[in-house]
Parts: C-alpha cells; structure tokens; sequence
C-alpha cells in the first residue's frame, strides 16, 4: 500500500475530514462530557475502542452482508462492542462510568461510527478502513480534549484535576454548564473554518 | 439459496454471534460491576455508622434503603439510612448515619449530585457544609440556620446554609428528615427486624 | 403531581435538548425554517411516546425478570429501528399528506440520539409505566420547544451579517448556547 495513501487516509480525519469540526457529527456525547479533561479522554478512547473495532470487523465481512440487511447488521455489530465498552468501562473505571453515565450506551447512536462504517468500511479492505478509523478516532478525541481542556481550565482553573491558574482565579462555572459548551463548541467550529479558508485563500495564490 | 432465505440467514449469524460475543462479556464482567456497587455502599455505611463491620439491609423501597451497622459480635451500632432527594438541577443522594436509638445523626455524605458545581456542588464539601451535621439531635426535625454562623453558635438541631445556595442546602434538609422521619415511623410500627 | 412535575421538567427544566444535549442533529439540521422544525418536532414526540412504551416492555417484561440487563443497548436500539421503520411504512400507506410533511424525517430519527437516550435515561430513573410514558411526551414537547425557538431565531439570523466563519453551525451553536443560559433560570422552579 503506497505510503502516501495510507498517510492521507489517516490524516484526514484529524483536520480536513474532522468529525466534530468538519463533519458535525457525534455532538451529543461531546458537548455532554466535556466538563473535564478526564472525561473527554475516556468518552474518546472508548468510542475509538468501538469505531475501530466495528469498522474492522464491517470490513472483513463486507462481502457477505447483503446490502437490504446491512444497515441493521451494522447496528448490531456496533450494540455489541458499545456494551463491551460499557461494561469495561463499569468493571475497571466505576468513576468514570458514572461520570459518563448514560452516554457510553449513547455512542450505539453516535452518527461518527454508522457513518464510516457505512461511507468506508462496508466499501474498502480491512487495512484501509483500520486507519481511516485510526484517523477519525483521533481527530474525535483531538477535538474532545481541546473542548474539555478550555472548559474544564477556565470552568475550574484545573487541567486533569490539578489546579493550573492559581488561587486568584474566579472560575466561569458557566463553562462547566450546558451554556457554556454550546459556546465553547460554536465558538471552536468558527475558528476551525476560519483558519480553514486562510489555509485555503494562502493556497490559492 | 433465495434472496430471503439469505437475509434472514445472514441477519441471525450476525446475531447470533453478538449474542455470544455479549453472553461472555457480561460473564467477565458482571461479578466485578456488582462488587464495585457493593464495595460503594459498604463503605459509605462504614463512614457514617463508625465501627460496623457487618451491614445488613433491613429496608427498601425506591429513592429509600435503611441499613443497619453492627460490630463483628452482631451488637447494633447504628443505622445509615441512603435516601435520595430533588435538588435544585437534579436528584441528590445521599446516605446518613445514626446510633442505635435514633436520637444522634454521626454524620452525613452526599452520593450523587449534579447542583450548580461551585455553589450547590458545596453540599458534598465538609468544610462548608456536611460537617454542621456531625452529633445533631434528630429526636426534632433539623433546621436551617441562615445567614450562616460560627461553629459553637448553632444549635443541637441546626445545620448553617451555604450562602449562595439555599436551594441545594434546603433540598438536603428536607431530604434528610424524611428520610429521619421514615425510619422512626419504621420503628414504631416495629417493621425494624433487629435486636438491640 | 408527580407525573405533572415530571412534565414540566423534562420540558423547561432538563429540556432534552439544551440540558441532556440530546438531539443536537436534528436540532441544527433541521432548524432552518419554523415549519419544517416543527414538523420534526412532531415526528420525534411520536417516536418518543411509541418508544417510551418499547423500551419500558422490553425492560420490565423480558430484561429485568431474566437478568438480561447487558443485553439493553442492543435490545433498545433494534426495537428504535424497527419501530421507526413500521412507522414509516404505516405513515406512507395510511397518509400520504402526512408522509409528505413528515415522512422524510423518520429514518433520521433513528440515529437520533434523543430517542435512545429517552429509553437509557427511563430506565436509569427506574420510572414506571406511567411516569415513563409522561417523560416520551415531556421530552418531545421540549424537543420541539427548542426546534421551533432555534429556527424562528435562525430565520431572523437570514437577513442578519454573520461572519462568514460562523455561518451555518458556528452561529446556531452559539445561539443554542445562549437558549441554554435563558432555560438555566428555570432551575430550581420544582423542589
């Protein structure tokens, strides 16, 4: 496979392709556990957890799946592994699952994972659709922690639970709210597509 | 072999080995999730009824547990009582201790809470809060005292507000006492199955 | 009472949409005109009531007694798909009109995140029959609540100067943002 290929396959679910900024998917879960660096980590480890796994095993039975049930096998292979990745998350992290709460269950609905098993797993080779999953998990979690970090930083004053902006410093719990993620996000999408026209503007001349 | 024949085979493989796949992760997983729930609880019932070694549930209805804390000779040391409440975003809950007769409240923990982080959120803090509750006299109901005042000048019945969250605070009042009430109502009607 | 406070509160209080961030899809997808928004709004309150009293059979009558409790999230969501897929095909041989206004949203519905996390969240509250069917129609009415708000809001952004970073998502997450501090102030409403 040539490297380039297998590159561009990756890169472009972390800036051209991102799922949260680009392509506006899967916002439920990250404007709900944003609240902390932590959270978001864990939410998008686990949906990486799902969407490779559901992607590579889409893959390698792609040709077996007649297209009039595949919708509906995908939503089953994709159940499993959410369960699997709930119930972990329960046995092994009890903090963190209740802190996640009802979105782990959540992300069976995330449209990030039907939509690539649809639009790439169900058409291409196990290896490719790995690392398109590998790519898109990892623009997920990028924008998962750059949204947690600025709200849990100035909602809190912490990164991680560790007090980073001293004693001085009057939080803006808003940001720890529903308010302050709307914003927060809206905010973020404005500037990824800003700096995306410059990039594209610089490119033109 | 039909078109149909070949959907409905193809659809039951695909669950057919999800199933398999969910039957053994619930095996690998389930004794753990259940000891972390107990493993919780036990806890909080050790916080609050000091010195139990053994809990037993004497009690339960929803939004409603009476546990009694004894020591390892089965002697009764206290109850610890976890009970939810509507707070001011969402439910609190929260488990509180007593002595065996009824009439001291040992201590009181918050659970699970989604108030206001940085005003009603203080309700799990022990310093601006859940300390004021430590060794009341619950043969009345409990009260508030707002605004706040030092330590020594509260009364054996009274709890300090926390300013700037009277709402939260008044949800854990009115919480707390129920769930006081419930349990000496319990006890009258002699539907308390321990020996003292 | 208690099935009255549970109205109000999924509706103001914890509006499925600007405090659970449930159906945020649809939400900025299909809220660019007040009829369409509306017309959404409909569909997902009726999906929302059909599986209100899905989910709470399938978890009372077969999850529960035989302690299939991991099984949820599969069950759920192939009884959300079925249901909206009966859904349609009834709307679209019964109603034509009616498929006409609303029909073309339902397969949507299926992936949208307010009707699973109405079943996951009923079943966390451990609500009974009653109070289970009260929260579906709660939460559509604030899901719709908040649609309509959005779109009339964003029909009045049409003839505003959004910056052109902002335009589409940007300025309508924005907007939700500041929906979401005006319902923060009916916290509290129910003690």
């Amino acid at each position: 496979m040539a490297q380039r290929t297998m590159w561009r396959d990756f890169a472009k679910g972390l800036w051209a392709e991102n799922p949260v900024s680009r392509q506006l998917l899967g916002m439920c879960s990250t404007l709900a556990i944003t609240n902390a660096v932590i959270n978001g980590l864990a939410m998008g480890l686990a949906v990486g957890f799902v969407l490779i796994c559901s992607s590579g095993l889409i893959s390698l039975i792609r040709k077996l799946i007649p297209s009039q049930v595949r919708i509906a096998s995908y939503i089953v292979i994709i159940a499993a592994f959410v369960t699997i990745a709930d119930r972990f998350m329960a046995a092994f992290f009890p903090p963190l699952s209740k802190a996640l709460g009802p979105y782990v269950p959540l992300i069976v609905v995330n449209c990030i994972i039907l939509g690539r098993a649809e639009a790439f797993a169900s058409k291409n080779p196990l290896g490719r659709s790995l690392i398109d999953a590998l790519g898109m998990s990892a623009g997920y979690i990028l924008a998962l922690v750059v949204l947690s970090s600025i709200r849990e930083l100035l909602g809190n004053g912490t990164l991680l639970g560790r007090k980073v902006l001293g004693a001085g410093f009057e939080p803006w719990t808003i940001m720890l709210l529903p308010p302050g993620a709307f914003l927060t996000l809206g905010l973020l999408i404005g500037a990824a597509y800003q700096i995306e026209r410059r990039v594209r503007r610089r490119r033109a001349r | 072999m039909s078109l149909s024949t070949r959907l409905a085979v193809v659809l039951t493989m695909v669950g057919l080995i999800s199933a398999a796949l969910l039957v053994g992760v619930n095996l690998a997983t389930r004794d753990r999730i259940a000891a972390n729930k107990q493993k919780e609880i036990d806890e909080a019932i050790t916080k609050v009824v000091p010195g139990s070694r053994v809990s037993e549930k004497i009690y339960e209805e929803k939004g409603f547990t009476l546990y009694a804390g004894k020591d390892e000779g089965e002697k009764l040391l206290g109850y610890a009582i976890s009970a939810a409440t509507g707070g001011f975003q969402d439910q609190i809950l929260f488990i509180v201790g007593t002595n065996a007769e009824l009439t001291r409240l040992n201590s009181l923990y918050i659970l699970d809470q989604k108030e206001t982080p940085g005003l009603g959120a203080k309700i799990t803090d022990r310093n601006a809060f859940l300390r004021f509750w430590e060794g009341k006299d619950i043969r009345q109901r409990l009260m508030l005292r707002k605004p706040p005042v030092g330590m020594d000048e509260l009364g054996p019945t009274e709890i300090n507000t926390i300013t700037g969250a009277t709402v939260s605070s008044e949800s854990v009042l009115a919480g707390v006492n129920g769930a006081l009430e419930k349990t000496k109502r319990l006890k009258r009607e002699g539907k308390l199955p321990v020996k003292e | 009472m208690n099935l009255l406070l549970i109205f109000i509160g999924s509706v103001l209080i914890n509006n499925f949409v600007l405090h659970y961030f449930l159906g945020i899809c649809p939400f900025l997808g299909v809220s660019k005109k007040i009829k369409a928004a509306f017309s959404m709004g409909v569909a997902v309150t009726f999906v929302l009531v059909l599986t209100a009293v899905a989910s709470w059979a399938i978890n009372h009558w077969i999850l529960i007694p035989y302690d299939l409790q991991y099984l949820q999230i599969v069950a759920f969501i192939l009884v959300i798909a079925s249901l909206v897929q009966f859904v349609e095909m009834f709307v679209r041989k019964t109603s034509p009109p009616l498929y006409q206004a609303m029909g073309i949203y339902l397969p949507l519905i299926t992936v949208n995140c307010a009707i699973m996390g109405l079943a996951l969240l009923a079943s966390l509250k451990e609500y009974d029959f009653a109070e289970t069917v009260v929260f579906g129609v709660g939460a559509g009415a604030g899901f719709t609540l908040a649609i309509v708000l959005m779109a009339a809001i964003r029909e009045q952004l049409e003839l505003a100067d959004v910056p052109e970073a902002f335009k589409g998502a940007g300025i309508a997450l924005v907007v939700a943002g500041i929906m979401a501090l005006a319902f923060l102030g009916f916290s509290g409403m129910i003690k």
